[in-house]
């Protein structure tokens, strides 16, 4: 007997795929190697990564966690167009990427922010050098500067502020173009841990509002399964994907989920791997 | 909220904690001031040095109101003074302007800075003081030639800086700039230039130094005015308080020509040291 109306569903669906999910591919790494020149002249390549297959699609949060060395932030430094892959392909939107641009904002784990321009200046930057006219982005500044609690800093230079409004800074000044894609190498990392919390729900609360595309780097697990919809664990040497996680949690998220089964058991699991890659990566030094 | 207390505004590292001390660091300045004044008085009025080899203090002051009063060889001290100056500050900003913006697109741009390094690395250890007779020879004793020398002076030490002030800027500012889809120009003005200001300050602060000395130094070779013709013609005629009033005004106005400098600095590049 054939199964007509499943048959049809599932062709639909295989149509609908590539224009109406919300699964739609934003960055693929296929087989993506990336060699360094060695620092010493007679040694071998740096082998940073090798082989690395990831997917991220369309409004997705996914985290990578890692030994360090394990290629981090090679792999973001590469969709965030400062460094080409060696072989492989890297693709946004299914074009490849040629150089940095403001369609994928960086936030930098630190002192990224021009210490002579204040708050405001900072966060306008780029906008009001693209030629956007200065309602409109004073307006957008605006908006942003309350969404990331900052009212009232604006005149101030970042070496007047703290770590945790700097990094706030940085937040907004990627949002303020829009960007469909934010790249977060380690952005909390510097931050004690109460401030930490609050910047994880304040990007949620944002992802909330503008649904991008983000890859976020931490050594923090708990950081990683909180904000995510997906945690990669990388291995070091060569750097490849060693476990994939997905976190079945609707967001926003309160703090109880930290402490729910789900999530205890989920960091169980990642532990344990990054545990396991970490001792593999001391051992081969 | 609750972790968003604004970092306060540090003193400067010093300020607070000198005024706690005992002896803060501007009072053991002025005894020692004092001490060398006290020990001049007695060397010279008790005969132990004669007034050939280092006049008294008060033989320098009644010197110096004279000089107020009368001048130096037709021309007034103020007049001296100025001419120095004038000197100076017209060829170190040319010369200055000119290192600054080719220093900077040299450090920008790495085709300028592989055909400026050669020349620049060459030239740089010559001491300025060696270009005067060549200055002399160009153009002659007149005012252009020393400006010129000065201009050149200025060039050599700020181009350097300003070029490893841009090329040195570091990566996660230009990176920045790029995420943010800033075009080069606006990469160059509003982020190369500013991260560059520290180093370009280092420049300026060196050239003013040696312009100064350069001055002088070219002033005692054909010139009617100015501060170095004044001692060199001072000493000539062995009038020795004139020479040491000369020095004393020479030393006061380098160091007021680097405090000038100093707080234009603090006032642009108020962030120093703590991007
Ligand atoms: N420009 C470079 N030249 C040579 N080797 C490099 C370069 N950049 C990175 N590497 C090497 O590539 C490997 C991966 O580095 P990467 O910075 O991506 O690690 P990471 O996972 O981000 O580490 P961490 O967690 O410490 O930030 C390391 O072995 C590193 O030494
Ligand atoms: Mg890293």
């Amino acid at each position: 007997m054939t199964t007509q109306p499943a048959a049809g569903a599932s062709r639909l669906k295989e149509q609908g795929m590539s224009v109406t999910l919300p699964t739609q591919e934003k960055i693929v790494f296929s087989q993506v190697d990336k060699l360094f020149a060695s620092p010493s002249k007679t040694g071998d390549q740096v082998r940073a990564l090798v082989g690395l297959d990831l997917t991220v699609h369309k409004s997705e949060i996914v985290s990578i966690v890692g030994p360090t060395g394990c290629g981090k932030s090679t792999a973001l430094n590469m969709v965030a167009g400062f460094d080409a892959p060696t072989n492989g392909s890297l693709r946004l939107d299914g074009k490849a990427i040629v150089k940095p641009g403001p369609d994928r904002a960086v936030v930098f784990q630190q002192a990224a922010l021009f210490p002579w321009m204040n708050v405001l200046e900072n966060i306008t930057f780029g906008i009001k050098s693209r030629g956007v006219a200065k309602e409109q982005y004073m307006a957008s500044a605006e908006k942003l500067i309350r969404a990331v609690g900052l009212n009232g800093f604006e005149k101030h230079f970042p070496y007047q502020i703290s770590g945790g409004m700097q990094q706030r800074v940085q937040i907004a000044r990627a949002l303020i173009s829009n960007p469909e894609v934010l790249l977060m190498d380690e952005p909390f990392g510097a931050l004690d841990y109460q401030t930490r919390i609050l910047m994880q729900q304040l990007l949620l609360e944002l992802w909330r509002e503008f649904k991008p595309t983000i890859l976020f780097i931490t050594h923090d697990v708990t950081e990683a399964i909180y904000i995510s919809d997906r945690v990669i664990v990388m291995g070091a040497r060569p750097g490849r994907v060693k476990l994939e996680v997905a976190v079945e949690e609707p967001k926003p998220r309160s703090l109880d989920f930290l402490t729910s089964e789900l999530f205890t058991g989920l960091e169980h699991q990642i532990l344990e791997t990054v545990q396991h890659e970490a001792t593999a990566s001391h051992a081969a030094h | 909220m609750v972790v968003t207390n604004v970092v306060k505004q540090q003193a400067p590292v010093g300020v607070d904690a000198e005024t706690s001390k005992p002896f803060p660091s501007v009072a053991i300045s002025l005894i020692s001031l004092g001490a060398i004044m006290a020990v001049w008085f007695v060397v010279t009025n008790t005969g132990i040095l004669g007034p050939k080899q280092l006049p008294t203090p008060q033989a320098l002051v009644s010197r110096f109101l004279e000089l107020i009063k009368d001048g130096y060889q037709g021309s007034s001290l103020m007049g001296h003074i100025t001419t120095s100056l004038t000197r100076t500050l017209s060829g170190f900003v040319i010369g200055s302007v000119v290192g600054i913006v080719v220093g900077l697109v040299a450090g920008y741009n790495r085709v300028i800075s592989a055909a400026l390094s050669p020349i620049m690395s060459f030239i740089r250890p010559i001491p300025p003081i060696a270009f005067i007779p060549m200055a002399v020879l160009y153009f002659g004793l007149g005012e252009t030639g020393k400006v010129i020398l000065i201009a050149v002076t200025s060039f050599n030490y700020t181009v350097v800086n300003a070029q490893s002030g841009a090329a040195g800027v570091p990566i996660a500012y230009r990176r920045a700039a790029a995420t943010l889809g800033v075009s080069k120009t606006q990469e160059f003005f509003k982020v190369i230039v500013p991260a560059a200001l520290p180093s370009i300050f280092t420049g300026l602060k060196t050239a003013l130094a040696l312009s100064w000395a350069v001055v002088v130094a070219a002033e005692l070779v054909g010139a009617q005015k100015g501060l170095g013709f004044l001692i060199n013609q001072a000493a000539l005629f062995f009038d020795i308080p004139t020479v040491f009033i000369g020095i004393i005004l020479i030393g006061i106005i380098g160091l007021l020509l680097n405090l000038a400098l100093s707080l234009l600095e603090k006032k642009l590049v108020h962030w120093r040291g703590r991007g």
